[in-house]
């Protein structure tokens, strides 16, 4: 399993994420919380992405359709939000097996423009105000903050907490995926699908399956995301947002844990801290994400398996 | 009759702009298949760079159609440098990288050109002069055409057909049918690859400057990121023809254009980009190789 040099990796990182709320002021706070959000979709995402093989580029519409259920459930039905959890995790799953059933068999490319265009078509459809429920292009205000046993989790730190719990939750789901005999089949699926079939595993069951997961783990980081802001709108989960998370495991290291939240450090964070630098930051990340790619193609931190010798591997 | 008349030829005149930077991203994915993400900022720029050289001409040259053709000639050499520099710098050092690390690529460069637009230009929209081209209106059996309208039609198809042309006649165009076919294949037989992707990546630029330079001159307002919308649709216009294939890009982009005119004209606007989008998904699903494309078999 780990070795020791990951235990202690793995040890310094979580006693750093439980430190840092006390010594950040609010603002860096309130971003590392979106750090810990992001960290959690940008690896649901790297289920599809990375270890299934599927370039997916409509994720945020799982995550905004988390973060949807609970904001529409909460202001219009007044139903706390811990209750809406379920929803939130079962309406994205269900989405997700239902949009890529019929186009989980495309190649690649046609794969990705299809789900461009899924995210496109979710993002019209809630500033069109469907249903007259998404709250049209400014979404949906005053969510309320959760309450467990009676106390109210409003506070900065206690939302902190949640994400950094949601975290530990998708850590703790994706490493099980790693050694079970799911995430072997999704890996030889991504490695040769056709081998794969002749073999037996039925790619598209695995496939369906990764979707259906994925997205399910971007709803729930949907429900702490609209706990965060108490705010839901369109333009948080619109194509660019896509875009930035497949960024972020591309740059990161696709199925690699270890890269997507380098990945997420450093295309969400890394930002943040440039802020005074306002509109150049990003003239610079265009560059950046050139030259990483030229340099690291397999990512910043690229996802090691077993001990196989150097010459099995294609260049 | 007539609104249906109207928003067919305003289709047809949008349309083939989509068309014409329809035509940079299929050439493009033909050599490489490679999504060329930054191809729809190029067009932005190009809007750019010829209002740039637009606003320097009209105070010293008095004659308004040697104003537009000298812009568009420019435009067209300063936007090539462009492709050609992109190529270069973020597409050939990953050639042999995996597929998705040159996309990433080519949204860095997206990225890259999008924001050093709005740094030296600012995020507001710039206006092109009106009148550059004299505002006539001909009044065809109820229907209502410009000049501009007309100008728009008429070098986008004069363009598709020299293209053409050049693709199926000429030793250039049968090299870089080959070299989209199988690039090893072509290397062997003497073509000289890298040199057949830059002309595509020169082809693709310069009709994607006359695409934006359209855009400029037709709806006037110009923005910083406008390449992101303009381009995803001529992306949705070459799919529909199917990738890869020339005519398939120009007729997609016409079918493309006359569909969003009918959706504005007697659906709804809001609806008009999210129906387009539709189109697109129940085409990938039903069709995924495009109108024009050929099926494909799986390559094992």
């Amino acid at each position: 399993m780990m070795n020791n040099k990951q235990k202690i990796l793995y040890g310094a990182f979580f006693l750093t994420l439980l430190v840092l709320p006390f010594v950040l002021n609010s603002r860096w706070e309130s971003v590392a919380t979106t750090f810990l959000i992001y960290s959690a979709v940008a690896l649901s995402q790297d289920i599809v992405l990375g270890r299934a093989g599927m370039f997916d580029m409509g994720h945020a519409i799982f995550f905004g359709l988390g973060a949807y259920s609970t904001a529409i459930l909460n202001t219009v039905y007044g139903v706390p939000i811990l209750l809406t959890i379920p929803v939130a995790i079962i309406l994205p799953l269900v989405f997700g097996i239902v949009l890529a059933a019929p186009i989980v068999h495309l190649r690649g490319d046609y794969l990705l423009v299809t789900t461009i265009g899924f995210n496109i078509v979710f993002t019209q459809a809630l500033k069109n105000n469907v249903f007259g429920l998404t709250g049209g292009p400014n979404g949906i205000f005053g969510i309320a903050a959760p309450s467990l046993f009676g106390y109210s989790l409003s506070s900065q730190t206690a939302i902190y907490f949640m994400a950094f719990f949601l975290l530990l939750l998708t850590l703790f789901i994706i490493r099980n995926l790693e050694t079970s005999k799911i995430g072997r089949a999704l890996h030889y699926i991504n490695e040769d699908s056709l081998a794969s079939e002749c073999v037996g595993i039925n790619t598209r069951f695995y496939r369906l399956y990764s979707f259906g997961l994925s997205a399910a783990i971007a709803g729930l980081a949907g429900v702490v995301f609209a706990v965060q802001f108490s705010a839901v709108s369109p333009e948080a989960f619109n194509f660019m947002q896509s875009v930035l998370f497949f960024t972020i495991v591309l740059v990161g290291g696709p199925s690699s844990i270890e890269g997507v939240l380098l990945g997420t450090f450093f295309m969400f964070v890394l930002p943040e801290m440039f802020r005074q630098f306002a509109e150049a930051r990003y003239l610079v990340f265009g560059i950046a994400m050139i030259l990483i790619m030229i340099w690291r193609p397999r990512g910043i931190w690229p996802a090691k398996f077993g001990r196989i010798p150097k010459y099995f591997f294609k260049d | 009759m007539d609104i249906f008349l109207q928003q067919l030829v305003n289709g047809l005149t949008i349309g083939s702009i989509y068309a014409l930077v329809a035509l940079g991203y299929t050439m493009v994915y033909g050599v490489l298949k490679l999504i060329n993400f930054a191809h729809g900022d190029l067009v932005a720029l190009s809007a750019y760079i010829g209002l740039v050289i637009m606003m320097q001409l009209i105070g010293v040259v008095s004659s308004k159609a040697v104003i537009i053709v000298a812009v568009f000639i420019f435009t067209a050499i300063i936007i090539s440098i462009f492709g050609v520099l992109l190529e270069r710098m973020a597409y050939r050092p990953l050639r042999k990288a995996p597929r998705l690390s040159a996309v990433v690529s080519a949204l860095g460069a997206s990225l890259l050109i999008e924001n050093g637009i709005m740094l030296i230009w600012g995020p507001m929209p710039k206006i092109f002069p009106a009148s550059i081209v004299p505002n006539i209106n001909w009044n065809v059996g109820g229907v209502y055409i410009s000049l501009m309208q007309l100008l728009v039609l008429v070098i986008s198809l004069i363009l598709m057909i020299v293209l053409y042309f050049f693709v199926n006649q000429t030793k250039l165009g049968a090299a870089m049918r080959a070299s989209a076919i199988d690039q090893d294949a072509a290397r062997l037989m003497g073509i000289n690859v890298d040199k057949i992707i830059m002309t595509t990546f020169i082809i693709g630029s310069s009709l994607g400057s006359v695409g934006g330079l359209f855009i400029g001159m037709y709806y006037r307002g110009i923005y910083f990121n406008m390449g992101w919308i303009y381009g995803l649709n001529a992306f949705v216009a070459a799919i529909i023809g199917g990738i890869g294939n020339i005519p398939g890009a120009m007729l997609g982009g016409m079918l493309l254009g006359v569909f969003n005119a009918f959706i504005s004209g007697y659906l709804s606007s809001s609806w008009a980009l999210a129906l387009t989008y539709v189109l697109l998904i129940v085409i990938m699903i039903f069709r995924p190789t495009g109108i024009l494309g050929e099926r494909v078999a799986e390559k094992v």
